[in-house]
């Protein structure tokens, strides 16, 4: 990636700010984005599922249905 | 063309698709757009108000065709024509449901023998999705090695089909309110081949004739296909072929290369698509391409074969569902395998006009004049070298001139529910809670599903694409698979850069600062389970409700036409979606029976059908529909902020 772009634009206080712009990398990727590659052994797979997919897999996890009041 | 007033018929928006359509008619071939002309709907068949289920019919109900003539309507066995319209509606049902699921049954087959070693070129590729559904399928998976978890996977998805009683094992991956309702309803399915069966047996000749019972049931058919075939096919097919990622893919019958063996798979079933990619590869296939004078392989897909290895290995895309007849009259096709589900039987008269072998390779599919190359993963991949093969002698056969149009389109496809639960949050805080904040907040107005198939009574791609414009307008983040990703695909709403053309400033935002398309490609038709697993991480993540009913969310299916996607539909409305189908609408002859799915589903299950052929007006109702759900949720106006001390929350216990 080369050099970052930055834009000036208006703050919520009426001030002008520089404000880091797109960082986008131009261009087709050649790969696909195999994220799940960077789960090294079962252990990291394992844990991974019980905190990313912790909505079914970890004991811990309640989200919207445990709530005291339903909504 | 030109139609009867003198007009020229539109048949499609895509270019492609038209000068194909053009060509076709020059050179006298037959398609399907011509043999629509030739052929109208049934007027008493569109409505279903028919009986032909047993010899003493068939008995013909047609509506009275002036209001006020309205009188009783019976079969000769006196059964009613509520009976008949939900009789024909459940039998669509329950064979939308075979098909996903003898698809998932050749999977969880496959899958063991490849867990045994027994499959030629086929591994167990992704191992985190064999440990989720390993937990999914209650299965030890400490201290065993991935090939011993694997066998018992395979085998626990086998027995889904044959139970007799029981649950399913993925419905308790439903939202637990939602599982509630199932229960309370009994439509919780026992096992696949058992609902299927069954509705078959109260279909037949003076069994059930209680049309909200048979309703009752056709639910429960289609349960089995959404939280069972459809999702067996999905995880197990992830596991031995890897779980989607984002992939860049290029679409539309631009792909062919006039100077390259051009090679389609079409149908369903991804086991012979993936041994052909393996193929193209082998030395000596491409050593005997160059030998007849092609400068390369080209393998390029149709339909949901198409997706499969789109979104694994970004094979192009050639085309949707009405586009399989147009591929061949480009001339420049020298083979196209067919598995299973809509392969037109025109297919072959289209490849005799032309060089093209087509190649039927399923056990349970073949069309007459067709050659039949029968598939099995014992000796997978040599059947892939020996299709290979045939396709490259075929090159210089060649007899027409060749016409490729020039439309392509690229996009990022392969958005399964991990990989979007991934890309919001990262590896370490993976999560939809940035959804659930940005619909919330109102950047995001809710979520749709647009899926289905073509139907040659609707131009073209043409209801999903105005469909889908319109949801993304107005900020509606739109999940899609099959056909009618294709169609999106084609229209270059796949792609980040869709956000800022299409989308309204609220979702454009939060597409451009995750780098995700305003229109997500989350497979093939099977996949829709990954929606209904998506749906219930919103659920579960919390902030939007108990159950997939309370979500912002709504579904559509503008232009189908196949009874699956008619089993799709009854499983997303089960499961609190409100569908709108466009095109045509089954359940017409009967008002009580429409009434029934349209009005009286969502006191049953607070999602409901809806028909409307108009796409912009379809999305409006959806927009509605999400828009009633912000509201009950509370989400339709700005709230005071409170910052609660500690007496304000103990008084919250």
């Amino acid at each position: 990636m080369g050099e970052y772009v930055y834009e000036e634009k208006e703050s919520f206080d009426g001030k002008k700010v520089k404000v880091l712009g797109p960082t986008y990398e131009e261009g087709k990727p050649d790969a696909k984005n195999d994220w799940e590659a960077k789960l090294g052994s079962p252990e990291d797979r394992l844990n991974y599922l019980k905190t990313a997919l912790r909505y079914w897999y970890s004991k811990d996890w309640f989200g919207s249905e445990k709530r005291k009041q339903e909504a | 063309m030109a139609d009867e007033k003198g007009k020229e018929k539109i048949r499609s928006i895509d270019n492609a698709a038209i000068t194909l359509i053009e060509k076709a008619q020059k050179e006298n071939v037959s398609t399907v757009f011509f043999r629509a002309d030739e052929l109208k709907p049934c007027p008493i068949g569109v409505e279903e108000s028919c009986c032909k289920i047993c010899g003493m019919g068939p008995c013909r109900l047609p509506r009275p065709k002036k209001a006020g003539e309205e009188k009783d309507r019976a079969g000769v066995c006196g059964a009613t024509i509520e009976t008949i319209v939900a009789r024909n509606f459940a039998r669509k049902i329950a064979a939308g449901t075979a098909s996903h699921s003898d698809h998932a049954r050749e999977v969880a087959e496959t899958f063991l023998k490849t867990a045994q070693d027994e499959a030629q070129g086929f591994a167990i590729k992704d191992e985190v999705k064999l440990l989720e559904v390993a937990l999914d399928y209650g299965i030890e998976t400490e201290g065993r090695e991935s090939r011993e978890i694997a066998i018992d996977v395979g085998k626990k998805a086998l027995e889904q089909f044959g139970k007799q009683d029981g649950e399913l094992v993925y419905i308790k991956k439903a939202p637990l309110k939602r599982q509630e309702i199932w229960r309370k309803l009994g439509v919780v399915p026992r096992g696949i081949d058992r609902e299927v069966v069954e509705m078959m047996h109260r279909t037949h000749m003076g069994v059930d004739q209680d049309y909200k019972h048979l309703m009752l049931q056709a639910t429960r058919t289609a349960l089995a296909d959404g939280w069972g075939g459809s999702m067996i096919s999905t995880d197990l097919q992830d596991i031995m072929f890897g779980t989607p990622v984002p992939i860049l893919g290029t679409f539309n019958t631009g792909v062919f290369k006039e100077d390259q063996v051009n090679i389609v798979v079409h149908g369903h079933e991804p086991f012979l698509p993936e041994l052909l990619v393996t193929a193209t590869h082998d030395p000596e296939m491409k050593a005997l391409a160059e030998k007849v004078g092609a400068k390369g392989i080209n393998l390029t897909g149709m339909c949901c074969s198409a997706n499969e290895v789109l979104m694994r290995h970004g094979i192009p895309c050639a085309g949707n569902f009405l586009q399989q007849e147009l591929a061949l009259v480009t001339g420049a096709v020298e083979l196209m395998t067919v598995d299973v589900q809509c392969q037109m039987q025109g297919l072959q008269d289209v490849s005799e006009c032309y060089h093209t072998k087509l190649v039927t390779t399923s056990d349970r599919a073949k069309i007459e004049g067709a050659i039949h190359i029968e598939f099995h993963p014992e000796n997978g991949l040599d059947t892939a070298k020996k299709i290979l093969r045939m396709a490259i002698e075929n090159y210089p056969n060649r007899r027409h001139a060749v016409y490729i149009p020039a439309e392509t389109q690229d996009a990022v496809v392969g958005f399964s529910h991990e990989t979007i639960n991934y890309l919001l949050g990262g590896l370490f805080r993976a999560s939809y809670k940035p959804l659930n904040d940005n619909i919330i907040n109102g950047r995001i107005r809710g979520v749709a599903g647009v899926v289905g198939c073509n139907n040659v009574r609707t131009v073209h791609d043409s209801a999903h694409i105005a469909m889908v414009k319109e949801l993304i307008k107005n900020d509606v983040i739109v999940l899609t698979t099959g056909c009618a990703a294709m169609a999106c695909g084609k229209a270059g709403l796949l792609t980040p850069e869709a956000a800022r053309l299409y989308a309204g400033s609220g979702l454009a935002e939060v597409c451009e600062a995750v780098g995700i398309p305003p229109v997500l490609h989350m497979g093939a038709c099977v996949d829709n389970s990954r929606i209904l697993i998506a749906a219930t991480a919103l659920v579960k993540e919390g902030g939007l409700g108990d159950d997939i009913s309370d979500l912002p969310a709504a579904g559509a299916a503008p232009e189908w036409m196949s009874e699956k996607a008619l089993a799709i539909g009854q499983y997303f409305v089960a499961s609190g979606v409100y569908t709108v189908f466009g095109t045509t609408w089954p359940t017409l002859g009967s008002e009580k029976v429409t009434k029934h799915l349209f009005e009286e589903h969502e006191e049953l299950y607070k999602g409901m059908w809806a028909y409307e052929p108009d796409p912009i007006k379809a999305a409006g109702m959806m927009i509605a529909h999400i828009d009633k759900k912000r509201k009950a949720l509370g989400l339709d106006k700005a709230r005071e902020r409170v910052l609660y001390d500690m007496a304000m929350r103990r008084a919250l216990d």
